[in-house]
């Protein structure tokens, strides 16, 4: 014979199986979704790379006569395309209108300037507002070329001749940077405060729907108050309830994480350079982690929602009042991507944040296991007060039968 | 026997109403609604007692009370000699509950919800299978009882939901307006299960708006107002009180003798 609690999770989760709005929120899209998302973004930056590395500019160059062995250096840049436009007035109209990508104007007193040795001012015409960076630095790296031949012969006509010198007038104290952190860490520290966010997001997604339903659901199917005239003791109907909508959160979190593991192995061997490392770096045993710590997380959320959808009169009522919180969860998860939030002892205790932090710190391999077993403590006590709410919210006339 | 004392039962009220819309219901005190105002009814076992009354005259509270679902706010109920609010649950295994609102689980057949509520009333598996066919043969359910409960009719969601409230075999049956929306085929064989339980000599508690239900079935009958216990009778006593012999119209009369009662 089967105790109470165990009787109301399996209807409860045959209940939930059966819903296919449940089901799509719970098993598809943590399948689908993030390596779709990740793949895209992947796709992106790649095409980006290719398209920076291929990609022909054009341009127009006013007073060429003035500085003619720069006029050169653009000439003979390789995917820098020289062209024309009937006059000078009419270039800024040629970039807007995407004719050209960017235009040079040398001044009359270029010439001059670079004859007896002043600095020349060279202006560069282009739209900042969408191809800025590309333009940039392509024109930037032609200038900075010409730049440094020019210093180089002025330098020599100083007297200044062997290469070491000329580094040492250019630059007095150079700085070498030796940073500790691995290909990993660097890495992980910008995508591994992403994770923890659509981890997060898809338990949330994954309790709301089983939290709905068994909730303000039974009021409005009018089920409830059958099920209040069961011989089991209230907490018993309550955490049974608990398991099948915790049970949805970490079903979701599996499927993600699963679904993530399966990309990052096939991944990680077409992939090249330090993504590729990177990505094989991450091995099952982390990814093992990133699921426990997301048991806590499933927990709090499911004691949460149960007791709003409890108190919602109906299944719209508590949709509205659960909406908020799907906003409200995300603010603790952005917070742990912030510049200088690390994980210490402060934030171990914070709820969500902990975990996205912690999460962060799996990803990066630099994870101080003792921090764990604080936020599993943190975050399981925090879960627990939720639960004992929950119940002692499921207990209250002025809640089941709320006119 | 179930003895009920000086039952009282209040709601506190969402915000403080108008004086002018407070004085329409005199069971409006300040914040506080008076669902029911001190009753006192016993009731023996064996029998049907039709709990007559009009809309919110405190039946389903009163029904909710005696299901232990909701706690009276003052008084006492008996369940032989047991106080209902001090061990609910061995009382919830001696009572039935159903009610014309009541629900069923549209994702499970009938079965899966008869098994469920089986299971929770702790009914060994062999145990239930054998109720189940007993109830199924009782109610004929036969033809549906393997389909799922979103797509069955109004007559056979209350065959199910009675189902449901027999599954324990329980001592005492609270059937609350059972046949509101049932068509005449179907309201007749859900009454048929209430004859059925009076000839097994179960305690009955039988809200309706039917009179002709009440002269059918009923044993005795009480009749609530505006939260109060205003007759407790039989069929018979109701007419000679009211001098009238539709028992529709002693009704109507017993009722509006009542102070407090708004003329029509």
């Amino acid at each position: 014979m089967r105790g109470g609690v165990t009787t109301v999770f399996f209807k409860e989760m045959r209940d939930i199986l059966r819903d296919r709005k449940t089901l799509l929120l719970m098993i598809l899209l943590p399948i689908v979704v993030v390596p779709l998302l990740l793949n895209s973004l992947i796709s992106f930056v790649m095409e980006q790379q290719k398209e920076a590395e291929t990609e022909v500019l054009e341009y127009v160059i006013f007073g060429e006569e003035h500085a003619p062995d720069l006029a050169r250096a653009f000439a003979e840049t390789k995917r820098l395309k020289k062209t024309t436009i009937e006059s000078q007035e009419k270039l800024v109209a040629a970039i807007r209108s995407d004719e050209i990508d960017f235009g040079i104007v040398i001044p009359e007193n270029a010439a001059s300037r670079l004859a007896e040795k002043s600095q020349a001012t060279v202006e560069l015409h282009f739209d900042n507002a969408s191809s800025g960076s590309r333009v940039e630095s392509r024109v930037d790296d032609v200038v900075d070329e010409y730049n440094e031949e020019l210093t180089k012969a002025r330098l020599i006509e100083l007297g200044v001749t062997s290469s070491r010198k000329r580094r040492a007038v250019l630059e007095p104290v150079r700085l070498s940077e030796k940073g500790t952190g691995d290909i990993r860490e660097v890495l992980g520290d910008n995508v591994g405060g992403m994770l923890p966010y659509f981890f997060i997001a898809f338990c949330f997604m994954g309790v709301v729907y089983p939290a709905i339903h068994l909730g303000a659901g039974e009021k409005e199917r009018g089920t409830l108050e059958t099920l209040l005239l069961a011989p089991i003791p209230r907490h018993q109907i309550v955490l049974g309830k608990f398991l099948a909508v915790f049970s949805g959160g970490i079903i979701a979190v599996l499927l993600n994480i699963a679904s993530l593991g399966t990309w990052i192995a096939i991944k990680a061997g077409q992939l090249r350079g330090t993504l590729g490392t990177m990505i094989g770096s991450i091995g099952w045993l982390d990814l093992t982690l990133l699921a426990l710590m997301l048991v806590p997380v499933a927990a709090m959320f499911a004691s949460l929602l149960l007791s709003v959808s409890i108190y919602a009169r109906n299944s719209p009522e508590a949709s509205s009042l659960i909406s908020p919180f799907g906003i409200v969860m995300i603010v603790p998860a952005v917070l742990a991507m912030l510049p200088g939030v690390e994980l210490n002892w402060f934030w171990a205790s914070i709820p969500v944040t902990n975990i996205s932090l912690a999460m962060k710190e799996l990803v990066k391999g630099t994870m101080d296991y003792t921090m764990l077993l604080a936020i599993f403590g943190s975050s399981t006590l925090i879960a627990g007060l939720l639960l004992f709410f929950c119940t002692r919210w499921f207990n209250r006339e002025s809640v089941l039968f709320r006119m | 026997m179930l003895q009920l004392s000086a039952i009282t039962k209040t709601f506190r009220l969402a915000k403080r109403r108008k004086a002018a819309e407070e004085a329409v219901d005199p069971r409006e005190r300040g914040r506080t609604f008076y669902a029911l105002d001190g009753i006192d009814l016993e009731i023996p076992n064996g029998g049907v007692l039709g709990l007559l009354g009009q809309n919110g005259a405190g039946k389903t509270t009163l029904l909710r009370i005696l299901s232990t679902s909701l706690k009276p706010s003052s008084g006492v109920v008996l369940c032989d000699g047991e106080d209902l609010t001090k061990n609910p649950l061995e009382i919830r295994r001696r009572i039935g509950f159903v009610s014309g609102n009541t629900g069923l689980y549209g994702r499970l057949t009938a079965r899966e919800m008869l098994q469920y509520y089986g299971r929770l009333h702790g009914m060994q598996t062999e145990m239930l299978r054998e109720r189940i066919d007993e109830l199924s043969a009782t109610l004929d359910m036969g033809a549906f009882l393997d389909r799922r409960n979103e797509t069955f009719s109004s007559g056979m969601r209350q065959k199910v939901s009675i189902a449901r409230a027999l599954i324990h075999d329980p001592e005492i049956l609270l059937f609350d307006e059972l046949t509101t929306g049932l068509d005449v085929a179907a309201a007749e064989s859900v009454l048929a299960v209430v004859e059925m339980c009076r000839e097994r000599n179960k305690t009955v508690l039988f809200s309706t708006h039917h009179m002709d239900e009440v002269d059918q079935l009923c044993d005795r009958v009480a009749i609530l107002h505006a939260g109060r216990l205003c007759f407790e009778g039989d069929a018979d006593g109701m007419r000679q009180q009211a001098g009238e012999s539709f028992l529709d119209k002693a009704f109507l009369k017993i009722i509006r003798a009542e102070p407090g009662e708004v003329a029509a």
